[in-house]
């Protein structure tokens, strides 16, 4: 079973991805911002991290910037959730690693279909 | 061997294809041999030719023998016919060939270059489609693939992005069945096993848009290479549509030949080529180079383009107008909005519903050409925010400070009048944010901040305003400081006690500055009083917002326009008031229950301070009258005036007061109403602010 990794304050959005994934056969965890995400990773597999550009205590583009540099998830794909109009914070999250992404508001499918563009479940 | 052996086998090679090509070309004239054949002959002879002379670099034989080889390509292919005019035209050709063979024999030899570019130039004739012919269509359905044709060149980086080929592949299928892969790969000698080298073309069976298939590749399309040629079917059916006069770009998308994104790629190529070498590419042409659709489609939808062509409507085109003509247009346009009014309140006296409904539509077209004619006077601000770029720059230069100016919503529109008058207050606060607001280079390190400093620039529409915000990242306003330079001006006596936003109120004062020295930039005698006079004058507000060591916000609130307002009309006693409607909250009725000494009441749980207008004028009103509440709001405060009666809406023409009523605060304008009356313009925002102010301050009315 394929690991998935959402990072987002937003709970309402990490329980509908959460539920919209494990549906379709992935295995989900949960973390809350780049802090959270960074201990949750240690030690587990990830296949793929879904992750919010702004949040508390450290936003995804320094997280990713911190997973980047870990050599188990060096080559993990990340989705970065972006926000319509914000072209620089998505140029920013490319440089950083983040080659594919999902603009903000979105429904659950588009999740979903960006994910299978990626891994299979 | 050595090179110069090598050169004679070539020339002695080309020679022999020379005479193969001569002997050829005379037997078709000639008619007795099998043309297929012998076109195959010429066209190897002349392609060997131009392939062993690129290798020897003899570049004119290359560039002349590629012109020949491509007429012959459209021959072989049945695209052209070999007639008596090409025989000719290809043994003339042969013969310059032969002497640019000779020359590289013996340099003695001369060559005749006009003969050499009037060949090209006829060859040339040939190979470029002639567009009076209606063939090509017939030509692509020959060419045109039944499936769809993808090939995609994975880049280096794909793996490292954590990209799987795999994944997409199988994501692909759910769009359709992939009927064939041919994998092309090409290893380096310094291999790398983290590097993707894969190379696929597929033949993919689906009934998904173009579109769709390129979102498959979505994330890969910055680091690989993914062509997408469509099947047949796609491009023929420009065929079907209707002659049309859009872009050719849109006309290819809007059939599905080429994706938004191909388009914008191709126009950027076509930017940039015109750039450098100013000659226009047609954008046709490099959607087929970039193999985003056939030639064929593209001559398609020119032929569309053409059908239509003679109607199409000029590009768009501005007009100078003079400034004066504008206005003498919005004047008469004002006027036109008050004989208007006063034939609807004739209207009101009447009853005719035939004449009151032929009026109602001619008050909609009255709307929408003030509309209009305000429009015309509107002008982005960017204009002058782009001033402003270059005084950040020299000042900051000056002062050695690093500045970064960061500028949105230039495209937001304002009256002109507005944006002239603009520009002084703005550039005041923008010298003062850099000057004085945004630290040295050492104290910003110092202090743990980027040394380079930044200066925000942003305008907005909100709720019938445009806001306009400069904010910079710098010190701040020191409060303390402010606060000892007001009491030692005399501005405010040293025992007063002062919230945040009054205190950073005071450096609107007449005659305060703070900069302890006076630089060559700021403190020319013209102070922020001036400025926030500025923007009183347009009708506008300035507020600011400052937290130490985050910086400062300037925020200025401008009406849209300053000419006419949607307004509702009130009335104490005889006397008419207008507010402006789009700050208009709500309506309600003026209970004594709610009447106490202090002058608030309770709006549905939260407080609400009222100004009795009657009283703050002075006005006789209707004792026995029913007294009404509007609700007003600016900003973040809300309001409550007290008036008779609510009269409603109205269109008003907005008069300045004379010079002689400078003074008087808490009305902005008058206007003539439809009845002939003088309708007083009430200023909400000075309203609003006595009225929040009046509870803590020991104030008497403003009058």
């Amino acid at each position: 079973m394929k690991t998935i990794l959402i990072v987002d304050d937003s709970i309402s959005i990490r329980q509908v991805v959460g539920l919209t994934l494990r549906a379709n056969g992935y295995e989900v965890i949960e973390a809350c911002d780049g802090k959270d995400a960074l201990a949750k990773l240690t030690g587990q597999k990830i296949n793929l991290i879904i992750s919010d550009v702004n949040m508390p205590n450290m936003d995804g583009i320094t997280m990713l910037k911190e997973i980047k540099q870990l050599p188990a998830y060096r080559f993990t794909p990340v989705i970065m959730l972006t926000t319509e109009g914000s072209e620089q914070k998505k140029e920013e999250g490319k440089a950083a690693g983040a080659k594919a992404w999902v603009v903000k508001p979105f429904k659950p499918e588009q999740m979903l279909l960006a994910v299978q563009k990626l891994i299979l479940a | 061997m050595d090179l110069t052996q090598a050169r004679l086998l070539f020339i002695e090679e080309a020679n022999s294809l020379l005479a193969v090509m001569e002997s050829c070309l005379l037997e078709i004239e000639s008619g007795d041999a099998e043309v297929a054949e012998h076109i195959d002959a010429i066209f190897r002879a002349a392609h060997t030719i131009k392939g062993s002379a690129g290798m020897f670099g003899f570049d004119p034989v290359v560039v002349f023998t590629h012109n020949v080889e491509s007429v012959l390509d459209k021959v072989r292919s049945n695209e052209l016919e070999m007639d008596a005019a090409l025989i000719n035209l290809m043994l003339d050709c042969q013969d310059h060939m032969a002497a640019m063979i000779r020359q590289l024999e013996d340099e003695t030899v001369s060559i005749d270059l006009q003969q050499g570019a009037a060949l090209i130039e006829q060859l040339h004739q040939y190979i470029q489609p002639q567009t009076e012919k209606a063939e090509p269509v017939k030509a692509m359905i020959h060419n045109s693939p039944a499936y769809w044709q993808l090939d995609i060149q994975y880049g280096d980086d794909v793996f490292r992005d954590g990209m799987d080929p795999l994944s997409q592949l199988n994501f692909l299928q759910t769009l359709g069945s992939i009927e064939n892969v041919t994998a092309l790969w090409a290893f380096p000698d310094n291999f790398d096993p983290e590097s993707c080298y894969l190379h696929l073309k597929l033949d993919f069976a689906s009934e998904a848009s173009k579109q769709q298939i390129e979102d498959v590749f979505e994330f890969v399309q910055d680091s690989s290479t993914v062509v997408i040629t469509a099947p047949q079917q796609i491009e023929q059916s420009l065929q079907n549509i209707p002659p049309s006069d859009e872009k050719l770009g849109t006309l290819l998308v809007s059939v599905g030949a080429v994706t938004e994104r191909e388009l914008q790629s191709a126009l950027q190529v076509q930017q940039q080529l015109q750039q450098q070498s100013q000659k226009v590419q047609a954008l046709g042409e490099v959607l087929v180079g970039q193999g985003a659709v056939s030639a064929d489609a593209v001559a398609m939808a020119l032929d569309k383009q053409k059908a239509t062509e003679h109607k199409r409507p000029p590009d768009f085109q501005f007009l100078k107008v003079e400034a004066r003509k504008l206005d003498e247009l919005i004047n008469l346009v004002g006027e036109l909005v008050t004989a208007g009014a006063s034939i609807d309140s004739l209207l009101q006296q009447i009853e005719h519903e035939p004449l009151q409904e032929a009026f109602g539509v001619l008050t909609g077209l009255l709307e929408q050409i003030r509309d209009g004619a305000l429009g015309l006077r509107m002008v982005q601000v960017g204009e002058s925010f782009s001033r402003l770029r270059r005084i950040v720059r020299d000042v900051s230069k000056e002062l050695g400070k690093e500045i970064e100016l960061v500028v949105s919503g230039a495209d937001t529109e304002l009256d002109k009048t507005m944006v002239e008058k603009l520009s002084d207050p703005l550039m005041h606060i923008v010298r003062n944010a850099v000057d004085h607001g945004i630290e040295s280079k050492e104290m910003r390190l110092y202090k743990g901040k980027p040394a380079q400093g930044q200066l925000k620039l942003s305008a907005c529409h909100e709720s019938g305003s445009v806001v306009i915000e400069i904010s910079d990242d710098g010190a701040g306003l020191n409060i303390e400081r402010i606060r000892q330079k007001a009491i030692e001006k005399g501005i405010i006596s040293a025992d007063r006690e002062l919230g945040k936003e009054e205190i950073f109120k005071l450096i609107f004062a007449p005659g305060f500055s703070t900069a302890s020295a006076v630089t060559n930039l700021s403190g020319r005698g013209v102070g922020m009083d001036v400025v926030k006079r500025n923007i009183e004058e347009l009708r506008g507000q300035i507020q600011i917002d400052s937290i130490p060591d985050k910086g400062t916000t300037f925020k200025i609130r401008l009406p849209l326009t300053l000419a006419i307002i949607d307004g509702f009309l009130v009335r104490i006693g005889d006397t008419h008031l207008v507010l402006p409607l789009n700050m208009v909250q709500e309506c309600i009725e003026f209970a004594d229950l709610h009447e106490n000494e202090r002058n608030y009441l309770d709006l549905r749980g939260e407080v609400l301070p009222f100004i009795k207008l009657k009283q703050l004028f002075n006005l006789k009103s209707d004792a026995k009258a029913k007294e009404n509440i509007v609700v007003v709001q600016y900003g973040n405060h809300k309001a409550g005036l007290v008036v008779d009666q609510l009269q409603g809406e109205l269109q008003a023409v907005i008069k300045p007061l004379s010079s002689m009523f400078k003074s008087l605060k808490g009305i902005g304008g008058y206007t003539i109403l439809g009845s002939g009356n003088v309708g007083f313009i009430l200023d909400i925002p000075q309203l609003v602010q006595f009225a929040s102010t009046a509870e803590n301050t020991a104030c008497h009315p403003m009058s």
